[in-house]
């Protein structure tokens, strides 16, 4: 058996850029269609009738309300 | 040495999620009767206008309807969960060593409380949630630009007023609290109001607003638990090397 000691080093944490990016994203999308999206999102495959639909709105509509965001 | 990147994701998105997913089954015993409530007033007025006939047809589409909707508020719960999990553990992975020392449980919770307040509960003290039925259509976009303004001004304010606490002497910590409060207290004075009218009875909108408060506060509660709980456990941020 060995009896070599060991030693525990740690060294400062670096934040992947990356990472902080990515999450980001998901941030800005995610308040995006949960929040404030009247149309828009589907828009870009359904055009004008996404904005008559609403569909996404409509899904979030009870969430909009119970956690704080504007609605009709 | 760098962060495991993939982890640290992992841990934020999960914690969030599922922080979310618990809100929004809160949201279906707290929040959902009082909105049920306050569509039956919307229901009222289409009958009277004679927009729609209150026939059983109408009943049976309205309830499948209110079904999908419920069902889509949980989901919508999950995804907010996600959205405000990222936030929160992006400030986390920036901040952690300058919040308090000891258990991640404990450098979340203090994390949490102090966006819970700052980009959540001022906020809701100068907009507060509205049940349907209060809402204008036609101020819609202008009520999430100022939502979002004042939520930019107290969650920017919180960040900067934490670099004076910082700097600052010990004895004089104090200008950092007084800094953000008279910030906040400008932002109330100068931002416009709510522009809709708020024509729905007290007990209503009272009820529903109190447990729209306790909702959203479930959620930063478990997001702190869990992502505070997952990060002392699976540790994304140490990678200690054994060294003979």
């Amino acid at each position: 058996m060995s009896n070599s000691s060991m030693q525990v080093t740690k060294s400062p944490r670096k934040v992947p850029v990356a990472a902080v990016v990515a999450l980001g994203l998901v941030f800005v999308f995610g308040l995006f269609v949960v929040g404030f999206d009247q149309g828009h999102i589907f828009s870009m495959a359904f055009g004008e009738q996404a904005f008559e639909d609403m569909y996404i709105h409509e899904l979030t509509h009870d969430l909009r309300h119970a956690a704080g965001f504007p609605c009709h | 040495m760098a962060l495991k990147t993939a982890m640290f994701i992992a841990v934020v998105l999960v914690a969030g999620a599922t922080a979310g997913t618990i809100h929004g089954l809160a949201n279906l015993v707290l929040v959902e009767p009082y909105l049920d409530g306050a569509i039956m007033i919307e229901n009222q007025a289409l009958f009277a206008s004679g927009q729609e006939e209150d026939t059983p047809e109408f009943w049976a589409e309205y309830e499948s309807y209110r079904i999908w909707q419920k069902e889509g508020q949980v989901l919508a719960s999950a995804m907010l969960g996600t959205s405000m999990g990222a936030l929160f553990g992006i400030v986390y992975v920036l901040s952690r060593d300058a919040l308090p020392k000891g258990h991640d449980l404990k450098k979340a919770s203090v994390l949490a409380a102090i966006m819970w307040f700052s980009v959540y509960l001022v906020p809701f003290l100068k907009y507060p949630a509205n049940p349907p039925t209060v809402g204008d259509g036609e101020t819609v976009v202008l009520r999430a630009v100022l939502y979002l303004s004042f939520i930019a001004i107290t969650g920017f304010g919180a960040v900067g007023f934490y670099q004076v606490y910082r700097r600052v002497a010990k004895n004089r910590k104090f200008v950092a609290f007084a800094g953000y409060a008279a910030l906040v207290a400008v932002a109330f004075a100068l931002m416009p109001p709510n522009p809709d009218e708020v024509a729905i009875q007290t007990e209503l909108l009272d009820g529903f607003r109190v447990m729209s408060a306790v909702g959203v506060t479930i959620f930063w509660t478990a997001l702190a638990i869990i992502l505070g709980a997952l990060w002392q456990k699976l540790r994304p941020d140490s990678e200690a090397k054994l060294q003979h």
